[in-house]
């Protein structure tokens, strides 16, 4: 045997000298090759896992559209709902009462009305329209300025629009009790009720984004840990043979963690493909939409800091799932 | 290196493989477990890898107690064994360089050191030049030999064979228990399990005969060292 050959056989471990040396010894490695090495395991893992994420094209395109697809439900469904709430912004801080007057009141009576309303401590201010005022406003904002001329008289109301001060119990305040009560109030319109409404039509809406973005994350959970569970299987020998020469958990695992975690990576970016198409395809009508409210409002995409969110809880989930995947084939391959 | 104490094990189905075995082998020293087939050579070289878990008695390998190794140190364990198989299992997707270079990089090792180690551990195997090749390009006995390579290149205190010549002819046996014989001679304590007896006869090495699961001898050729 070569001077080479006997260098590269350990030396006998002498007998232990004393309890504390009973186990055997790990070689000692500085820190900074240790710390290279674990880079290097990790970097290999990671690479290597692409790699063989690209050695089958056709079967992790399938399973990364999936998970796009997936992925893109909610974040869609988000997009409706964080547009309609803004848009609702405005609506639910009107805090105005409109009180219709009965047609048979004419003026005077609507002003007294007017005044002792102004008397009231829970009144901010009253502003009375006469209609006069009214037809002229539906004229210039309806386009019926022809029809209504053909009318003889003035249909419209006198109009009492009131600004009540706040008070604890905003969606039902004691002013509207007393407004609907009294004997020269047609109708009494207030806000509240619709912003209520509306705020509760949001919160809904907020929870079915929400109960979906939960059942498709699980989904993809599932998703990516039935393609690992599937790899694990085809290469379970290969696992064995590693557990036999010592491999830990960590690195029979590693591989496949790495690969849920791409699973998860390309199936966001795909995700946010998909929006990104889904926004270009309704920007046109969307805008033409949004012109007839006047610039009041605009539609906003996803943002950055919600798309790289998405990327980095999607890699979570892949990673999470390819974990469970793995967890049962690496205990069935040790003793007990 | 490897002490057995009274060691026993029955599997779920009732198969008595071991019954109340004791034997101790020195580090350094070359030893071949012998015996028909299911007399128990294969549970024996489970049971030091932690394959399976002895039903009673106490295992000592490498310092190490086994009934005291609990799942997380199996590998560590494991690492301070190197293991030839009858069928040498090695992975056929990859390259004879990177089956070699698997043990490495189980334990961290740094890259270039890699590649100098698997190059010493082919070379003494006498496949320097198949480095490359792909396991399945090579015949079954180069497939031994890049198998001998992945149990010693990282230079672990012991080796473990299970029939590592069971598919070989009696010239290449010859060949490979030759390379296990070096070893031994090294300081590298070896253990072998096989049925040819002719074979371990001509090497001259102790041998542990078991029948039925029974150590029934212990036998050491005299005038020689162990």
């Amino acid at each position: 045997m070569s001077r080479q050959a006997e260098r590269n056989v350990r030396k006998p471990t002498p007998a232990p000298a004393s309890a504390k040396s009973a186990r055997p010894r790990r070689p000692r490695v500085p820190w900074r090759l240790r710390i290279a090495a674990w880079r290097d395991q990790h970097f290999h893992g990671l690479f290597s896992s692409l790699g063989r994420l690209a050695a089958r094209p056709w079967a992790t395109a399938l399973t990364v559209l999936v998970l796009g697809f997936a992925l893109a439900l909610p974040l869609l469904f988000f997009l409706v709902y964080d547009n309609a709430r803004e848009l609702s912004g405005g609506l639910r801080e009107a805090r105005e009462v409109t009180v219709f007057l009965k047609p048979a009141l004419d003026a005077n009576s609507a002003d007294a009305l007017a005044g002792e309303l102004r008397q009231r401590a829970d009144v901010a201010a009253v502003l009375v329209r006469t209609p006069e005022q009214g037809l002229a406003e539906f004229r210039q904002l309806s386009g019926f300025a022809e029809a209504l001329d053909a009318l003889q008289g003035n249909p419209l109301p006198s109009v009492l629009v009131v600004t009540p001060r706040a008070v604890a119990d905003m969606d039902n305040p004691a002013l509207i009790g007393e407004l609907k009560a009294d004997a020269r109030v047609d109708l009494v319109q207030y806000d509240a009720a619709w912003r209520r409404r509306l705020s509760d039509i949001l919160h809904f809406g907020e929870r079915v984004v929400a109960v979906i973005a939960a059942l498709l994350a699980l989904a993809t959970l599932l998703v990516i840990g039935n393609t690992v569970r599937m790899d694990v299987q085809a290469r379970s020998e290969e696992i064995s043979v590693m557990q036999l020469i010592g491999a830990s958990d960590g690195f029979v695992r590693r591989p496949f963690l790495y690969s849920g975690l791409w699973y998860g990576l390309l199936g966001s970016v795909l995700a946010l493909a998909i929006v990104a198409a889904v926004e270009i395809a309704l920007a046109e009508p969307v805008g033409r939409l949004l012109d007839s409210y006047a610039h009041r409002f605009s539609l906003h995409g996803i943002g950055v800091f919600a798309a790289s969110s998405v990327v980095a809880f999607s890699a979570l989930l892949g990673w999470l799932g390819a974990f469970f995947a793995t967890a049962r084939h690496l205990a069935a391959g040790q003793p007990q | 290196m490897i002490r057995f104490d009274n060691v026993s094990k029955r599997y779920l189905t009732g198969l008595d493989a071991l019954a109340e075995v004791s034997f101790e082998i020195e580090a350094g020293e070359m030893v071949f477990v012998t015996g028909h087939s299911g007399a128990g050579k294969s549970t024996l070289l489970k049971l030091i890898s932690l394959v399976e878990r002895p039903t009673r008695g106490q295992i000592v390998v490498n310092h190490a107690e086994l009934g005291r190794v609990r799942r997380r140190g199996i590998a560590h364990l494991r690492r301070g064994i190197g293991m030839v198989f009858q069928d040498h299992r090695l992975l056929m997707d990859r390259s004879v360089f990177d089956n070699v270079a698997l043990p490495l990089l189980i334990a961290g090792a740094a890259r270039d050191e890699i590649g100098k180690r698997v190059r010493a551990a082919l070379d003494k195997v006498g496949l320097l030049a198949r480095e490359k090749a792909h396991p399945l390009t090579l015949s079954t006995g180069e497939q031994q030999r890049v198998g001998i390579a992945r149990a010693i290149v990282a230079k672990p205190p012991m080796i473990i064979a299970d029939e590592p010549t069971g598919n070989l002819d009696p010239q290449l046996s010859l060949e490979i228990m030759g390379l296990f014989a070096e070893f031994g001679a090294v300081g590298t304590t070896v253990l072998v399990a096989s049925h040819d007896l002719l074979l371990i006869k001509r090497l001259g090495k102790r041998a542990l005969v078991l029948d039925h699961g029974r150590l029934v001898d212990d036998f050491r050729p005299q005038g020689k060292a162990p």
